[in-house]
C-alpha cells in the first residue's frame, strides 16, 4: 500500500470489511439451523419406517436420518457463537435418537427382558429377604471399615516412628493379611477360633475378618499419606518443640488426612464388595439373599435388583467423601494441568 | 549484666552422613545478645553445623552445651531445649492446613500450655511487629515468600527463645523481598537476641554481625569481626572464597 489512501478508499474499504463481518454464512445462521430441525422433526414423525427389523431400504432411511442429525448437531457444535444451551441440546439429542431408534428397529425382545430381568412383581414378592440382606451387608461393611480405619491409622502412626523392631512386626502384619483369602480368614475365625476358645458369632467373625484384611490397605494407604508431606514440615515441628504425637496430630495428619480420603474411599467400596464373601459363613447378606431369591422364584430379577442396592449404598459414601474433599479444600488452591 | 553469659558452646562437633564427613571438629561459644554469622561455600556444612545445634540432625561426637545443658546427654528431654531456640528455615515450612495466625498460636498453645485468647493476643502483637496485622487470617499458599518468612520469624518468637537460628533465611526470595525480612532481624538484633545466622547477604551480615564464622570443609578456617574478616582476612581460603563473591 504505497499509495496515500484517500477518503474514497477509506470509504469502499470500510464497505468491504462491513460485508465480511456482517455477511453470515448460510448454514451459521439461526434461521436455517431451526428450519433444519424442523425439517428432521418432521422426518422423524413420518418417514421413518415401521417398528421391528427393516428392510434394507428402510435401513438406508433410518441410517440417512441419523447422519441428517449427526451433522445438525456438527454445525452447532462448531459454531463459536451458538449458545451452550443449544449445543448440550444437540449432543443429548444424539444419544436420545440413537437409544430409540436402537429401541424401535433391534431384533430385541423387549418385553421379554423387562419380564426377566426387571420383574417388578418378582421383586415384591423378593422384597423382604432383600432388604434383611441389605442391612446385613451395610451393618458389615460399616463396621469392618470403622475397624479397618483405626487399626490402620494405628499401624501407619507406629510405622512413622521409625523403629527397627516395630517395623518389623508391621510389615509382616500388612504382608499376612494382604496376602490370605477373605474366605479362608473367616472360616478359620468363625470355625477354628472356637476350638482355641474364642467363640465368634457368624457376624462377629465377617466384621474381623474383613476388618483385618482391609486395616493392612488402610495402613498403607495412611503411609503413603504421611510420606508425601514434605520433610520440612516435620522439621518445622520439632524446631517448635513439638515431639511425635504432637507433631504426627497436629501438623501430619491433618494434612495426610486430604490426600488420604480419594484412596481410603475407593478401599471401603471395594472392601464393602467384599461383604459377599460372608455368605460362606452362613452369613445372609445381600448377594447371597439375591441368588436364593433368584433359585426361588426361578426369575434373575431379584439380582438385578441387588446392583441397584448396592449402588444406593455407595451413594452416600461417595457424595459424603466429595464433601470431605470440598471441605478441606479452605485455604488451598487446586493444582490445575 | 553479665554480657559474657555462654548461650550456645559447642565442643568437638563431629558429623558424618555415612561416609561423608561434613563437619570434622567445630568449636565455639555464643554469648547472650551476640550475632554470629556463619558464612562458607556450599557444601561447608553450614546448615548441617546449625541443624546439629536443637538436634535436629543427630551429631556423630562432640559436645553441645545450650544454657549449660549437656544437650547430647541419654534422657534430655529434647523438646524442652528447643523450645529455648526458635527456627527460620530457607523454605518457610508454614503448616499450610492453617492460618497465620493458628500457625503462630499452634506451639504455644500446645507446648506451653497457654490459653486460646493469650495466644491469639500474644499472636497478633508478634504479626503486628513484623507489619503483618492484616494477614492474620491468610493461608500460606495466600502470601508471598516474604510474607511467608516473615510470619515464620513471628511463629519461633511466639515460643519466647532465648535463642534464634536463621537457616539462609532469604536465599528463597526475590530481591525485593529480601529486604523486609532483613528488617525484622535487623530490629530483633537491636532487641538484644542472640541469633545465629547462615547467609549470603554480605552486606547484611557485615553490618548485623558481631563475628563471623568462616566455615570450609568442615571447619572453622578463620573468624572475627566483620571488619576483621571482610578487610583483614588471614586465610587464603577466606580470601578466595571473598575475592569470589565481593
Amino acid at each position: 500500500m504505497t499509495a496515500k489512501p484517500s477518503s474514497d478508499n477509506t470509504a469502499s474499504r470500510l464497505s468491504e470489511v462491513k460485508d465480511r463481518i456482517g455477511h453470515v454464512p448460510l448454514i451459521r445462521r439461526n434461521s436455517f439451523v431451526y428450519s433444519f430441525l424442523t425439517l428432521l422433526v418432521l422426518y422423524g414423525a413420518f418417514l421413518l419406517p415401521h417398528d421391528g427389523p427393516p428392510a434394507t431400504a428402510g435401513l438406508s432411511v433410518i441410517i440417512l436420518f441419523f447422519l441428517l442429525l449427526i451433522a445438525w448437531a456438527v454445525i452447532i457444535f462448531t459454531d463459536e457463537l451458538k449458545p451452550e444451551f443449544l449445543k448440550t441440546v444437540s449432543v443429548f439429542a444424539i444419544f436420545v435418537v440413537a437409544a430409540w431408534l436402537y429401541y424401535r428397529y433391534s431384533t430385541a425382545r423387549w418385553g421379554e427382558m423387562t419380564y426377566l430381568f426387571f420383574n417388578v412383581d418378582i421383586i415384591k414378592k423378593a422384597w423382604p429377604t432383600l432388604v434383611t440382606g441389605f442391612w446385613t451387608t451395610l451393618l458389615l461393611a460399616v463396621s469392618a471399615a470403622i475397624m479397618s480405619t483405626i487399626l490402620g491409622l494405628l499401624l501407619a502412626v507406629f510405622r512413622s516412628f521409625n523403629n527397627p523392631v516395630l517395623n518389623v512386626f508391621i510389615i509382616a502384619y500388612v504382608d499376612f493379611f494382604r496376602a490370605m483369602p477373605i474366605i479362608v480368614l473367616m472360616m478359620m475365625i468363625y470355625y477354628a477360633l472356637p476350638f482355641m476358645g474364642i467363640r465368634l458369632s457368624a457376624i462377629a467373625s465377617g466384621i474381623l475378618a474383613l476388618g483385618l484384611n482391609s486395616s493392612a490397605y488402610v495402613s498403607e494407604i495412611f503411609r503413603a499419606g504421611f510420606l508425601s508431606i514434605k520433610k520440612g514440615q516435620i522439621e518445622a515441628a520439632h524446631a517448635l518443640g513439638l515431639n511425635p504425637i504432637k507433631t504426627m496430630r497436629l501438623v501430619l495428619l491433618p494434612q495426610a488426612f486430604r490426600v488420604v480420603i480419594p484412596p481410603l474411599v475407593s478401599n471401603y467400596v471395594a472392601s464393602a464388595k467384599d461383604t459377599a464373601l460372608a455368605s460362606s459363613i452362613s452369613i445372609i447378606e445381600l448377594l447371597k439373599a439375591g441368588l436364593s431369591e433368584k433359585s426361588l422364584l426361578a426369575n434373575p430379577s431379584p439380582l438385578i435388583f441387588v446392583t441397584a442396592l448396592y449402588l444406593v449404598m455407595f451413594m452416600p459414601l461417595t457424595r459424603f467423601s466429595g464433601y470431605l474433599e470440598k471441605r478441606m479444600k479452605a485455604g488451598q488452591r487446586q493444582v490445575r494441568l | 549484666m553479665d554480657n559474657s553469659e555462654k548461650m550456645i558452646e559447642v565442643v568437638d562437633l563431629h558429623k558424618r552422613f555415612k561416609n561423608l564427613h561434613v563437619l570434622r571438629g567445630v568449636s565455639t561459644v555464643v554469648t547472650r545478645s551476640e550475632v554470629v554469622a556463619i558464612m562458607g561455600p556450599s557444601g561447608s556444612g553450614k546448615s548441617t553445623f546449625l541443624r546439629c545445634l536443637n538436634r535436629l540432625e543427630e551429631p556423630s561426637s562432640g559436645h553441645i552445651y545450650i544454657e549449660g545443658v549437656d544437650i547430647m546427654a541419654p534422657y534430655i528431654d529434647i523438646n524442652k531445649v528447643r523450645t529455648e531456640i526458635g527456627m527460620v528455615f530457607q523454605s518457610f515450612n508454614l503448616f499450610p492446613h492453617l492460618t497465620a495466625i493458628e500457625n503462630i498460636k499452634l506451639a504455644p498453645m500446645n507446648v506451653r500450655k497457654i490459653s486460646a485468647n493469650e495466644a491469639t493476643e500474644r499472636g497478633m502483637a508478634l504479626l503486628k511487629k513484623v507489619e503483618l496485622e492484616d494477614k492474620a487470617n491468610a493461608y500460606p499458599e495466600q502470601l508471598s515468600g516474604g510474607q511467608q518468612q516473615r510470619v515464620a520469624i513471628a511463629r519461633a518468637l511466639a515460643m519466647q527463645p532465648q535463642i534464634m537460628f536463621f537457616d539462609e533465611p532469604t536465599s528463597a526470595l526475590d530481591p525485593e523481598m529480601i529486604g523486609e525480612v532483613l528488617d525484622v532481624m535487623r530490629a530483633m538484633a537491636k532487641e538484644g537476641m542472640t541469633m545465629m545466622i547462615v547467609s549470603h547477604e554480605m552486606g547484611f551480615i557485615r553490618e548485623a554481625a558481631d563475628r563471623i564464622l568462616f566455615l570450609a570443609d568442615g571447619l572453622i578456617v578463620e573468624e572475627g569481626t566483620p571488619d576483621q574478616i571482610f578487610s583483614d582476612s588471614q586465610h587464603q581460603r577466606t580470601q578466595e572464597f571473598l575475592s569470589r563473591i565481593l
